[in-house]
């Protein structure tokens, strides 16, 4: 099998949903061999889609096939002793242990650290969950949408919002969740350097409202800086920031410096009423965005988004397509770069998935396998791990496996 | 005292704004040297927008770049100068890690590519970040942040129904982008033990924003269409909700159920037992069927309550439910600062003022924020001198020589 750069680590990846499963995907799609130990009915990621006719089926989520390529998976009842067994018998052979069961949930399952310490001291633990495992809302329960706002990220979105009616608006899709998988990938890879010079492993907790507090950009500052709330509600301070229409969609555009706009300006055809004084500086221009707007609505209506996007970035103004899915597959940029793969399932089929989240050459991000179906490599990983056939049956027959 | 993960490991720095700095700041924590180059001439944004400690504006008062460069070091130099670029060349073969996030072509043009980074240091990492990635036809458009959201398709996926699409307010391409980098780097550097091999990785705002959206993109390679823009909702679960709460037009509450157990404690702690019992609110396909009026008996519920309140009540009933919470809620959390997420370090020029700290715990090699953001050119002397073995002498006269602005 080709290098990559994580190629030898043994991994073993526990819970439901988004976050511990993309902290897994991470380290498999970069060469680790990752076990995913789901419970017998199934990740609950089976049952979310999107779906081929929006019809739920166990092999064919979306949103399940993303998150498992590259994984071995099995089933395994932790609710049973036998079954926690097996567990820490697949932990004393790993490195790491990735998990997003609740504080609460996680020691009766046999996943909390004292436990996993006796079985493999050079084992690294990692437990994610909505709040840490101490302080006064640890046990609070949380989904993605719960971990968007108690970070603060939702009270500022969508921003310059002109609805104070509506509420504080999530990100689509899982973001919350996504960002504690990749936080967690870095706080895990940073305890496997320690373990790679040491010998050691230790237990290692990510909070995914922290991890949301941390990329609140300088809101967060404004009040411990200037004592300023901040709020989805208001104005950008600066213009242009603001999507356009065009004759066949919406063109984003934002000119952060000054030259940026006199090239925007230029771009225009240098109209009169760009020398008026109420738009001679950003900051300005922010203050009188209800003028200004639409003599650029006039000039962008006159466009087709490809033509203007390919005019103002050539003029270096950033400027950006408000893409759909369907002009993202079709985007020449991303398939130079190959952005997109097309993977195989055995129930599901062949379809185009994202794939490398960075780029490395050789040794990066590669497809080795499509994610599991449910307990396909049960007898594969139970017989590596030196369980005999015959206690494999029986331990089917008591419904641990 | 307990190792830190990355003692040891050196980085050198040469980001700016969000999405590099970030990257570089995951370092940090982990207990790396990170050394930014930093110039007079063209200061890094973060440190030139408000917030202002005191609201005085000033290099070493800015919020955004003392957030983003706790426990880094600096290192000022006029890089047009041959004798900067000979101490930078000398840094890297001292470092283990490049990060930079210029436009790009632009490190290239300074003289620090790739290829003579290696010839500095064989075993390098070099992580390179920028909008549109190294390569591919539009590798030199400008790709801010903001507006990698609408580029990613985020923005058409986001926002309330009926009113277009949205954007998620924050700059969420360049934290993204920098925590990728920060993984790349991880990653390379187990490779690296492995392999005793350095590696370039190339992230690309866009593709990284595009790896965290795999329900909008398979739903349209698997059907041909897109979700609507749907708010806050959820495709499978209601209630999945912010819900107004009494008080100013800030005060909210999320509300979700993702079983039908957790609905029927939702209606028991709202005083409703027999909406429990309501054919229209019976399972998650009813409930999503009947959204508008389960809202709208959510909402009676809470609106007279304070978002506290409803958020303990239904906590204890083990209803998943917590405050929409502003920057002002997070830095006066009970919460966070019981976790020890607060951080205040001594700054020299303002004293102390909170900052977001680590969203992770390491039982063995404890992550700790070192010391507050560097004043610009803190460092410049420890550098040269301590690091790079420079004499007194030889210091004074790179300062005389105007290198050191």
């Amino acid at each position: 099998m080709a290098e990559q750069l994580l190629s030898g680590l043994k991994v073993v990846e526990c819970g439901n949903m988004v976050s511990a499963a993309y902290a897994g995907k991470l380290l498999a799609d970069f060469g680790a061999d990752v076990v995913k130990v789901e419970e017998p009915g199934g990740d609950t990621a089976r049952g979310r889609g999107p779906f081929p006719g929006d019809t739920p089926h166990a092999e064919r989520s979306g949103l399940f096939l993303y998150l498992n390529t590259n994984k071995r998976g099995t089933t395994l009842n932790l609710k049973e002793a036998k079954g926690r067994g097996v567990l820490h018998g697949l932990c004393a052979g790993a490195d790491i242990l990735v998990h997003n069961y609740a504080p609460g949930e996680s020691g009766p399952l046999g996943l909390d650290h004292a436990t996993l310490r006796a079985v493999n001291p050079g084992l690294i633990v990692t437990s994610i969950s909505y709040f840490g495992h101490d302080g006064p809302h640890s046990g609070y329960r949380a989904y993605d949408l719960t971990a968007s706002n108690a970070g603060g990220w939702a009270s500022i979105s969508p921003g310059a919002s002109d609805y104070p009616d509506f509420p504080p608006l999530k990100p689509f899709g899982h973001q919350a969740d996504f960002q504690a998988g990749v936080h967690a990938g870095v706080a895990t890879l940073g305890a496997y350097y320690h373990k790679c010079l040491t010998g050691e492993g230790q237990h290692v907790v990510v909070s995914a409202q922290e991890c949301i507090a941390a990329i609140l950009e300088m809101n967060f500052m404004h009040y411990t800086y200037g004592g300023m709330e901040t709020s989805r509600l208001g104005r950008r301070s600066i213009y242009p920031w603001c999507m356009l229409d065009c004759k066949d969609g919406k063109l984003f555009v934002i000119c952060v410096e000054e030259d940026q706009w006199k090239r925007f300006v230029e771009l225009m055809g240098n109209p009169e009423w760009a020398s008026l004084e109420i738009f001679e500086d950003r900051v300005v221009r922010g203050q009188n965005y209800d003028a200004l707007v639409p003599f650029l609505q006039e000039f962008a209506a006159e466009w087709t988004v490809a033509d203007l996007y390919k005019a103002g970035q050539e003029r270096r103004i950033c400027m950006a397509p408000v893409n759909t899915m369907a002009d993202l597959l079709a985007s020449a940029h991303l398939k130079a770069r190959e952005f997109f793969v097309e993977i195989g399932h055995q129930v599901a089929g062949a379809l185009r998935y994202p794939g490398a989240p960075f780029k490395v050459a050789d040794v990066g991000y590669a497809i080795r396998r499509p994610a599991p179906r449910l307990g396909e490599h049960n007898a594969e990983v139970y017989t590596e791990l030196g369980v005999s056939e015959t206690e494999q049956a029986a331990l089917q027959q008591a419904g641990v496996i | 005292m307990a190792r830190r993960p990355l003692e040891g490991i050196r980085v050198t720095d040469f980001t700016w704004a969000w999405a590099g700095p970030y990257c570089t700041l995951q370092m940090a924590h982990m207990g790396a040297e990170v050394i930014r180059i930093e110039s007079a001439k063209r200061p890094c944004v973060t440190r030139m927008i408000p917030p202002f400690a005191d609201n005085e504006p000033s290099p070493n008062r800015a919020g955004y770049f003392n957030q983003y460069s706790q426990g880094k070091k600096s290192l000022q130099l006029d890089l047009a100068k041959p004798e900067a670029s000979e101490i930078v060349k000398q840094l890297i073969a001292k470092s283990d890690i490049v990060v930079q996030n210029f436009s790009t072509g632009a490190i290239d043009r300074m003289g620090f590519g790739y290829e003579t980074l290696k010839q500095l240091k064989a075993d390098i990492i070099m992580i390179s970040i920028c909008g549109y990635g190294q390569t591919g036809p539009e590798r030199n458009y400008m790709g801010y942040g903001p507006a990698s959201v609408p580029l990613a398709g985020i923005s058409s996926l986001t926002g309330y129904p009926g009113v277009g699409p949205a954007e998620v307010g924050i700059s969420y391409g360049d934290p993204n982008a920098g925590i990728f980098g920060a993984y790349a780097a991880l990653a390379a550097l187990a490779y690296r033990q492995r392999t005793g091999k350095g590696t370039h990785v190339d992230v690309a705002l866009w593709e990284a924003l595009l790896a965290l959206m795999p329900e909008g993109i398979m739903d349209y390679t698997m059907n041909g269409t897109q979700p609507e823009r749907a708010g806050n909702r959820d495709r499978w679960m209601a209630p999945h909700g912010t819900f107004k709460c009494q008080g100013d037009a800030e005060k909210w509450v999320t509300i979700v159920c993702g079983t039908d157990a957790e609905w029927r404690a939702l209606c028991g702690a709202m005083g409703r037992p027999e909406l429990a019992d309501d054919a229209r609110f019976a399972d998650a396909t009813a409930r999503k069927t009947n959204e508008d009026e389960l809202e709208a008996a959510v909402t009676a519920w809470t609106s007279e309550r304070d978002r506290w309140e409803v958020t303990e009540t239904l906590q204890k009933a083990g209803v998943a439910a917590y405050p929409s919470m502003s920057n002002k809620d997070l830095a006066t959390s009970p919460h966070l600062e019981a976790r020890g997420y607060l951080v205040q370090k001594e700054h020299p020029e303002f004293g102390k003022r909170i900052h977001a700290g680590i969203p992770w715990q390491m039982s063995g090699s404890p992550c700790e924020v070192q010391a507050a953001a560097p004043q610009r050119g803190q460092h410049t002397e420890y550098v040269l001198r301590d690091i790079l073995g420079y004499s007194a002498d030889d210091v004074e006269k790179l300062r005389g020589a105007e290198v050191l602005t």
